[in-house]
């Protein structure tokens, strides 16, 4: 252990002395810098957004909180008291549009993942949400691409790189400088020598990832307490990951050839690794597993949508009334109830269309994660936006948030409509809690 | 004597295990790309067809109603897969793939692959554009890193050059000699690649040969460009490790970070609105008119006022023409100025943002061997606008259709659900197809591109006459 101890200590003296080193570091956290400032502009626009749809929000809602006290018997504030109090809304606003947002997660900066691919929020009222939530964000499909030069990205595909850059010449140097034959005149063996020169390495890197993560942290301002937890697991993931590297390395440095060829062979290892499998996994899985046609879940509400105003009221009331008898047996006559009735109808027919097409999703996954160790970069990628909930499955969840937001207020609203009702102070009070600060 | 030379050049890196080691990974990478590739086209493109083919059916056999109620059942417009699409997949998983035609609104065109998919999705997809433009480079710095250098340091340039070779017969054999080795991994793959091209959809593309021609020119230039580029900078290095160091970080530099630098640029300089801006903008420019002045009740009143004096009448009762349908037409137009005005301003910074990274191609071959390539294949954006604006143009017409046959055929005083028409009506709408842009405006469209590899090949070749005697033989 002593002897490993000294060969890292005058190791690391020489390779502080190499001018090289020192530049491979700078740019790693240039690159690293960039890509946290990169990744800070990215959240920053979509948290901009998120803050003009809410103020609107909170605003308008002020608005129906302030009508509702309007003294009615002046002509002039009637209509914006009925459009205070109708649960279905008066004019051509006919109803109020809440807008329910995908907050940014803690560590969202740090790794975009998917989160560029998807609304960060959705503009809803009180009709179906089936023909509400075929929206998307505004981006460049070019950029969509192109990619983000976040962090995650610095760590998945620069990282390998600089570990390439510090190992490849680690046998080679020695043998073409001629030191070979003296560190082979040791009384050490030549294995420790190496094992405590990889050490050493890893440990720089795993010094410079750290530091980079903590700088990431800094200049994105997330707290590290209340994210210590998230803090150490990125970290044992990009940990997790050199040491995978460091292993390939050492592997290459083990065959003891030139320098030139275990460069190579290191290039050619990330791009097998980074850049080779992941893509021939993608081309594959469209063949194996397709992605669903969605347009079906559109044709599927249209029909039925069809159906409900080409035949008779009691297409609609029969189904409601035996999907929710919450709402006592509503008879046709009241246009508003079969209208509502008829729009709850088209969600659950969407609903189930919906489970079918994430099912067909689940199976791409699924073929995806069973091949996935071939590209390690894919599955570190994966992992970091996990962490940082800007994965597929964190839009889901919001979706499912949404879902559940949505049916809470049909909730309140339907219970006016189907017992013909009108919102008073209290009511309006419950509903502006649900729009939060 | 440049015969002689170009043949050494070739046997020798035939020789090295090394470099044939990652030819055959490369070709074969290739073949799996062409092969599963092509599948993968054939399959989506086969799924769309039939999707297209269900929902017009679905539309003809819609059964009787009123026609404003069929212009809300609507159609569907699918984008079709262009058969080049699998030698380079462009943009195609991040655009949506279909979207719902009806009255009154332009909807998106949703669901992209990349939104039905895990984060490995973000890696990109195998393709042959991905092999040329990425990885043959590679080999092209393996094959020339050393082409001078090693001749100096094995002292043999100077023994060539005792010979009576000049320094440019000797460079422009090692040119030829390494061009023609990567014509022999590129050509086979080419041809097998238009041996299996996708020709049932010749119907969509009729100019699929023109296309793949353009396409393999395209690529045989880059490589010139990147040989002569690679064998210059071997020229003057001082040793080969020098020379594979520079190649190699000019390799990282040039298609991993500077592509994502410059889209990334280009957004900072070219912001694009929220949809929620975007969606206000147009419902603002609806409701109170594209000026500002124009509020839609006012037009409407203005446009009963027009109608009744047409008619000679004075009340909507007393005209011979459905009244419905003449302002629903109206509003159709009205809204249509307003979607054309406001999608066309977002296509414009789309396209600002994309004309960037084709200006950066005249620094960075890279960036416009791969704006050409996917222009070519049919997966770019212009593509994607193309199709866009086919299907907007194709809803407009049949809403139209509708609104007309209202305006006409139901005559007042007749209830909404009393006037019905069936399939006669539905099916004298054609369906919807829609043909590629021709080769001739995809370059016009990508001249930037197309200047910026000429320019790199002639200032290339320029440079040479001109430095090649400079080059150090020591």
């Amino acid at each position: 252990m002593n002897v490993l101890n000294h060969i890292i200590r005058f190791e690391l003296m020489s390779l502080w002395r190499d001018q090289t080193l020192k530049l491979l570091l700078v740019i790693f956290l240039a690159a690293g810098v960039y890509g946290i400032y990169f990744g800070k502009f990215e959240i920053e626009k979509q948290e901009a957004r998120i803050a003009v749809v809410q103020g609107l929000e909170r605003n308008q809602f002020d608005s129906l909180v302030a009508w509702v006290g309007l003294d009615t018997t002046i002509h002039a504030n009637k209509k914006n008291f009925e459009r205070a109090i109708s649960p279905t809304g008066v004019g051509r606003e006919r109803h109020f549009t809440y807008y329910v947002t995908h907050d940014t997660p803690p560590l969202a900066g740090l790794c975009l993942g998917q989160r560029d691919l998807f609304p960060v929020y959705y503009g809803i009222n009180i009709t179906d949400l089936a023909r509400q939530v075929n929206v998307g964000e505004l981006a460049n499909p070019m950029k969509l691409l192109t990619g983000n030069f976040d962090l995650s990205y610095v760590f998945v595909f620069l990282l390998p790189l600089l570990l390439i850059s510090l190992f490849y010449n680690l046998y080679a140097s020695e043998k073409e400088g001629g030191t070979l034959s003296l560190l082979q005149a040791q009384p050490v063996s030549l294995t420790t020598i190496f094992l405590g020169k990889g050490i050493l390495r890893l440990l720089i890197v795993w010094g410079v990832s750290g530091l980079l993560l903590l700088i990431g942290f800094v200049l994105q301002g997330i707290s590290l307490t209340e994210n210590i937890n998230l803090f150490s697991r990125w970290l044992s993931v990009i940990f997790g990951y050199s040491l995978l590297w460091t292993i390939l390395m050492s592997g290459i440095v083990a065959l003891r050839r030139g320098n030139s060829l275990s460069a190579m062979m290191g290039l050619g290892l990330w791009l097998v690794f980074t850049l080779i499998t992941p893509a021939l996994l993608n081309l594959l899985v469209n063949i194996k597993e397709p992605v669903p046609n969605r347009a079906e879940v559109i044709h599927a509400t249209r029909t039925l949508n069809d159906q409900i105003w080409e035949t008779p009221r009691s297409f609609v009331m029969d189904r409601f009334n035996e999907n929710n008898p919450e709402f006592g047996l509503i008879d046709t006559s009241d246009f508003n109830k079969w209208y509502y009735a008829g729009l709850t109808l088209l969600d659950e027919e969407v609903k189930s269309r919906n489970a079918d097409i994430e099912k067909q999703v689940t199976r791409r996954q699924e073929w995806l994660s069973r091949w996935d160790w071939l590209a390690p970069a894919g599955v570190v990628h994966e992992y970091l936006s996990e962490l940082s909930e800007t994965d597929r499955d964190s839009h889901l969840r919001f979706i499912t948030f949404l879902h559940e937001y949505h049916n809470d207020l049909k909730t309140i609203y339907y219970e006016k409509i189907f017992s013909s009702q009108t919102f008073n102070r209290d009511d309006l009070a419950a509903l502006q809690s649900k729009i939060g600060d | 004597m440049q015969r002689l030379i170009i043949r050494k050049e070739i046997l020798s890196s035939v020789r090295d295990v090394r470099l044939q080691v990652a030819g055959i990974f490369l070709l074969s990478l290739m073949l799996v790309a062409v092969l599963v590739g092509r599948q993968g086209q054939q399959q989506i493109q086969k799924q769309r067809a039939e999707a297209q083919a269900t929902m017009y059916d679905k539309w003809v056999n819609q059964g009787l109603k009123h026609p404003h109620s069929a212009a809300h059942y609507g159609q569907f417009a699918f984008k079709p897969k262009s058969a080049l699409s699998f030698l380079d997949v462009g943009i195609d998983n991040y655009t949506g793939v279909s979207v719902f035609l009806e009255a009154h609104r332009q909807h998106e065109v949703l669901f992209s692959a990349a939104q039905d998919s895990n984060g490995m999705t973000r890696f990109g997809e195998m393709s042959v554009a991905l092999v040329l433009q990425v990885l043959l480079p590679l080999l092209i710095i393996f094959l020339t890193f050393n082409v001078f250098t090693r001749e100096r340091e094995e002292g043999t340039l100077k023994l060539v050059h005792a010979q009576g070779v000049s320094m440019r017969q000797l460079f422009m054999g090692k040119l030829w000699g390494t061009y023609l080795m990567v014509l022999l991994i590129f050509i086979p793959v080419v041809c097998i690649a238009y041996f299996v091209l996708n020709r049932e959809t010749a119907g969509l593309d009729p100019h699929n040969t023109g296309k793949f021609v353009a396409l393999t020119l395209s690529y045989a230039l880059y490589f010139l460009v990147f040989i002569l580029l690679c064998i210059l900078i071997s020229a003057f290095s001082k040793s080969s490790t020098f020379s594979q160091l520079v190649l190699l970080g000019l390799w990282i530099v040039a298609c991993i970070i500077l592509p994502k630098a410059t889209t990334n640029l280009a957004d900072k300089i070219h912001p694009i609105p929220s949809q929620f801006e975007f969606r206000e903008s147009i419902k603002e420019k609806v409701s109170n008119g594209i000026d500002g002045h124009n509020p839609s009740d006012v037009r409407l009143a203005e446009l009963r006022k027009q109608t009744l004096e047409e008619y000679g009448v004075s009340t909507i009762d007393e005209l011979p023409v459905n009244w419905s349908g003449i302002a629903m037409q109206a509003g159709e137009e009205y809204t249509d100025q307003v979607y054309d005005q406001e999608f066309s301003r977002i296509e414009e910074i789309y396209k600002k943002q994309n004309r960037l990274s084709e200006w950066v191609g005249f620094i960075n071959p890279f960036l416009a061997i791969r704006n050409l390539s996917m222009a070519i294949a049919g997966t770019d954006f212009q593509h994607h606008v193309v199709f866009t604006r086919a299907a907007e143009d194709y809803r407009r017409a049949f809403v139209k259709k509708m609104n007309k046959d209202m305006e006409v055929n139901h005559k007042p005083g007749i209830a909404y659900g009393d006037y019905n028409v069936g399939e006669e009506m539905w099916s004298s709408v054609e369906p919807f197809a829609y043909h590629l842009p021709k080769l001739g405006s995809i370059l016009k469209n990508q001249w930037r591109s197309v200047s910026a590899l000429s320019l790199w090949l002639v200032v290339l070749f320029a440079l040479v006459p001109l430095y090649i005697a400079k080059v150090p033989k020591l």
